[in-house]
């Protein structure tokens, strides 16, 4: 039993910023089929940008969130701008067109050291305090990024599916040409997605970093389940993302503290993911065939 | 020998160009003939590296050096090639989105099983005891010396992509690149066939692995770092991933680059070796992959010429 | 018209209770049918009888809702039936079984040459370490392949196929180079010109009276009826004819009502 409550409330406070991460390239992904290896440096900036906020300007961590998020969102529209509507413009294959990403994600995450500089970076937070629930110590601050967490997961939740301009963008996401010919202005909704997904992945980058430590390979880290997250949830919706992020935390905790080896957990459950992919393309294996 | 006139940063720096070669020729059979994007190639050459090093550090064996040397590093190679196998099986069917996922998780599933295993590989601070089958005299005609065996190795990886090219073998890798479905209707295991692909090329990735684990004598998981992968497929890219010659073109061009001309002949300040370089190098890479991608998709070279190949082989 | 008592050893393929639905709809029901009873028969319909996707469902790249399909190699009576619905696709050329595919299928990157010796190359001369063995491929298949080159005018077969009826060509001489025992193919002279459809004919004939059965879904009604031993008629699914094209043809009012007038 104390396993299960540790892994609950373990799972949900450290990995809540996965489920706010596979949101956004959920979203991306959907919109434009696209593995966007660079979505892991959204991420990273997301923490760099919050923390150059907190530290120049002292601001408290909370109020730092805001213009994080705005600057990672803008910068996922920048990548758009630079190199994703080219490329589609030039009607680059999907296999290139992943390749494109993970050259643009090796190219911002070298870059931003320039910009940042080279050694380890941290915000400027008060240490917090710990408090008991379910019998684990948990420090408030984790806590309050858990409810952080679910409530820009919910809005953003809320948003996609009950909103108008939510609506649009699951028709742009469906089928272009129906969603052009029904009135929407494709480039408009094309680039609040994109913004979107900037500020989801931007966020949970803010809540890694704040969590730990700042460094140009955070978002990279994070890649890998952030990926197989959205591909196991599949075609399920924003609802699935959430479930499957979920579990993917909670799983994560417990294969922990099972194996006292946070390394162990990983491997363990890439190779599960990867096995039910596996699986589930034998049973849809009838599309491509002659 | 006299080879005071030898910088050993330019053997270094000759090594790296000879090894990212032999990963980007076999790379090339994966991405530029089948269609494959492998993006955990430093997946298989960690896992030759480590394997060789724990066999040959680790165990007593009843026999010395040579024998050992070769024992291990055949081993070493065996089990890349196997690794290799398991990772066709679970991507060979799927899509780009799926081999993504798959070598992706691969790599990090070796990255931080050679962090972990801290009994077998030292961990995170390391593990010696590799040394050279030989001693020619002095530290630095032994690397020379590797370097040339090394350079052996890649020219015969060379010799086989180029023949590859011209066998029924390299038609089929084509042919299930550009239309599995096709090729599978034509009584093409396709899916086997992806698999002894993967068998092959990834045991060739581990033997370079192993052959850069002698070279650096000292193994540390940072030695299994994207840059590897990272490097294997801006060279491929850049020279003409359906080329045989593309990868070394590619190398030449970026790995020679920066670890020849950049580190031993320009004048770049002192400060800047241990992070802006490294790091101004990565970035260029990253850069290199969009641009050539975007506007020249099939590199230097240019789109593979079967029908120039075919008039070689068959005349008219 | 070919021999029909060249029959004896020709295979055989048995569909049984083969349903097929796309999204509740029906496609494909068909309680019982035989395929490669006599040397050609031909399979017509309406668009959207189900011709193709019946075609699709012996090759297995459609899946069946339920029902088999089987293949006798050596007719019903002999034995040893092989259950085709079970294989994967690139099994089926293994036991002679071989489609030619309605929609253009081509290697973009491979040229004629190659995409010929690909399919005649036998599988042992494709493994990775047969490095050597083109010389030995190309020795096995050229004369074959030059002959097919010639018959059908293909003048410079080291350049890749352009047009569409080119690649449709390629498709079918790909399909012959396999040395199917049974030819399936669907609209095979579907944009080819003239003169070469008249040689696809020819080819047809010459691989069918060599013991090959063959069945062919074609739009063009003309080269059913002079090419055909046996009609099958096909609606919403159903085979709801079979016949010599004679037959066939003298139930005109059922023939008009589906395809129209001036078809028969």
């Amino acid at each position: 039993m104390q396993l299960i409550g540790d892994s609950l409330v373990i799972g949900l406070t450290e990995h809540a910023p996965l489920v706010l991460a596979a949101i956004g390239f959920a979203l991306l992904y959907r919109l434009t089929g696209l593995m966007n290896v660079a979505y892991s440096e959204t991420v990273t900036l997301g923490a760099y940008f919050g923390m150059w906020v907190n530290t120049t300007f002292d601001l408290n961590f909370y109020a730092v969130l805001l213009p994080a998020g705005i600057m990672a969102g803008l910068v996922s529209v920048g990548t758009y701008f630079a190199v994703f509507r080219p490329a589609k413009r030039r009607n680059v294959g999907t296999l290139e067109l992943v390749i494109i990403s993970f050259g643009l994600s090796i190219f911002m995450r070298y870059g931003l050291q320039f910009v940042f500089g080279y050694p380890v970076r941290f915000y400027d937070v008060p240490p917090p305090d710990t408090l008991r629930v379910l019998g684990t110590g948990v420090s408030t601050f984790r806590l309050l990024a858990l409810v952080s967490v679910a409530v820009v997961s919910l809005a953003l939740y809320w948003f996609i599916q009950k909103s108008r301009l939510g609506l649009q963008i699951r028709a742009l996401a469906s089928d272009e040409g129906l969603a052009q010919a029904s009135g929407i202005r494709p480039l408009f909704v094309t680039v609040l997605i994109w913004f979107i997904a900037g500020v989801a992945g931007g966020l949970a980058g803010a809540f890694y970093g704040v969590g730990s430590s700042v460094v140009p390979f955070l978002g990279w880290r994070q890649f890998l389940f952030i990926l197989l997250v959205v591909l196991v949830a599949g075609k399920r919706g924003l609802g699935g993302v959430i479930v499957v992020g979920t579990a993917t935390g909670i799983a994560l905790a417990a294969l922990t503290l099972q194996t006292h080896q946070a390394y162990y957990a990983q491997v363990i459950l890439i190779a599960g993911f990867v096995l039910f992919l596996k699986w589930r393309s034998k049973r849809t294996a009838e599309a491509g065939k002659v | 020998m006299n080879l005071d006139w030898l910088d050993a940063f330019l053997i270094y720096g000759f090594f790296t160009i000879v090894v990212v070669s032999g990963l980007g020729l076999l790379l090339h059979l994966q991405l530029g003939l089948a269609r494959i994007a492998n993006f955990g190639v430093v997946g298989f050459f960690g896992i030759g590296m480590y394997s060789f090093g724990v066999l040959y550090v680790k165990v007593d064996w009843p026999f010395g050096d040579p024998w050992q040397f070769l024992v291990c590093i055949a081993a070493g190679t065996l089990a890349a090639g196997l690794s290799g196998v398991v990772v066709g099986w679970l991507v060979g069917d799927l899509n780009e989105d799926g081999v993504l996922v798959g070598t992706l998780g691969f790599a990090t599933a070796v990255f931080i099983l050679a962090t972990t295993e801290k009994e077998l590989t030292g961990g995170a601070q390391g593990m010696g005891g590799l040394q050279f089958p030989y001693d020619v005299g002095g530290v630095k005609a032994n690397e020379l010396l590797w370097l040339v065996i090394t350079a052996a190795v890649v020219g015969g990886i060379v010799f086989y992509v180029w023949r590859v090219h011209r066998s029924p073998y390299g038609r089929l890798l084509v042919a299930v690149g550009s239309n599995e479905p096709l090729a599978r209707s034509l009584g093409k295991p396709t899916f086997r066939t992806k698999l002894w692909l993967f068998a092959v090329t990834s045991a060739g990735m581990g033997l370079l692995g192993a052959m850069y684990g002698v070279m650096e004598r000292f193994l540390r998981p940072t030695n299994l770092g994207v840059d590897i992968t990272l490097a294997a497929m801006v060279a491929l890219v850049l020279g003409g991933s359906a080329r045989v010659w593309g990868a070394v073109v590619g190398v030449v061009l970026t790995v020679g680059f920066f670890d020849i001309i950049v580190q031993n002949y320009l004048p770049v300040p002192v400060e800047w070796y241990s992070q802006a370089l490294p790091v101004m190098r990565e970035a260029l890479f990253g850069a290199a992959l969009i641009l050539v991608l975007m506007f020249r998709p099939f590199g230097i070279l240019g789109d593979m010429r079967r029908d120039k190949l075919m008039r070689s082989l068959h005349g008219d | 018209m070919t021999d029909p008592t060249a029959t004896l050893t020709r295979p055989v393929i048995v569909v049984q209770n083969a349903v097929k639905s796309f999204s509740g709809r029906v496609v494909v029901d068909i309680a019982e049918l035989t395929l490669g009873d006599v040397p050609i028969e031909g399979l017509i319909g309406p668009n959207g009888a189900g011709k193709t996707t019946l075609m699709r469902m012996v090759m297995h790249s459609t899946g069946l809702d339920r029902g088999t399909i089987t293949l006798w190699p050596h007719g019903a009576v002999a034995g040893g039936g092989v259950v085709l619905s079970n294989l994967p696709s690139h099994r089926m050329a293994g036991h002679g079984v071989v489609k030619s595919n309605q929609v253009i299928m081509d290697f973009d990157k491979l040229t004629i040459w190659d995409s010929l010796l690909l399919a005649a190359a036998a599988s042992k001369s494709e493994r990775p370490h047969r490095i050597f063995d083109e010389p030995r491929v190309f020795a096995e298949a050229s004369d074959e392949v030059a002959r097919y080159l010639d018959e059908f005018g293909i003048r410079e077969p080291s350049t890749y196929a352009k047009s569409a009826g080119e690649k449709k060509l390629l498709d079918i001489l790909r399909c012959l180079l396999l040395k199917p025992k049974f030819l399936l193919l669907d609209e095979p002279t579907a944009g080819l010109p003239e003169e070469l459809t008249a040689k696809v004919i020819d080819e047809v004939r010459t691989v069918a009276s060599q013991g090959t059965a063959v069945v062919i879904v074609e739009h063009n009604l003309d080269v059913i009826w002079n090419l055909c031993d046996e009609v099958h008629f096909m609606a919403e699914g159903k085979v709801i004819m079979k016949g010599t094209p004679a037959e066939i043809r003298a139930h005109r009012t059922v023939v008009e009502k589906y395809l129209g007038e001036g078809h028969v």
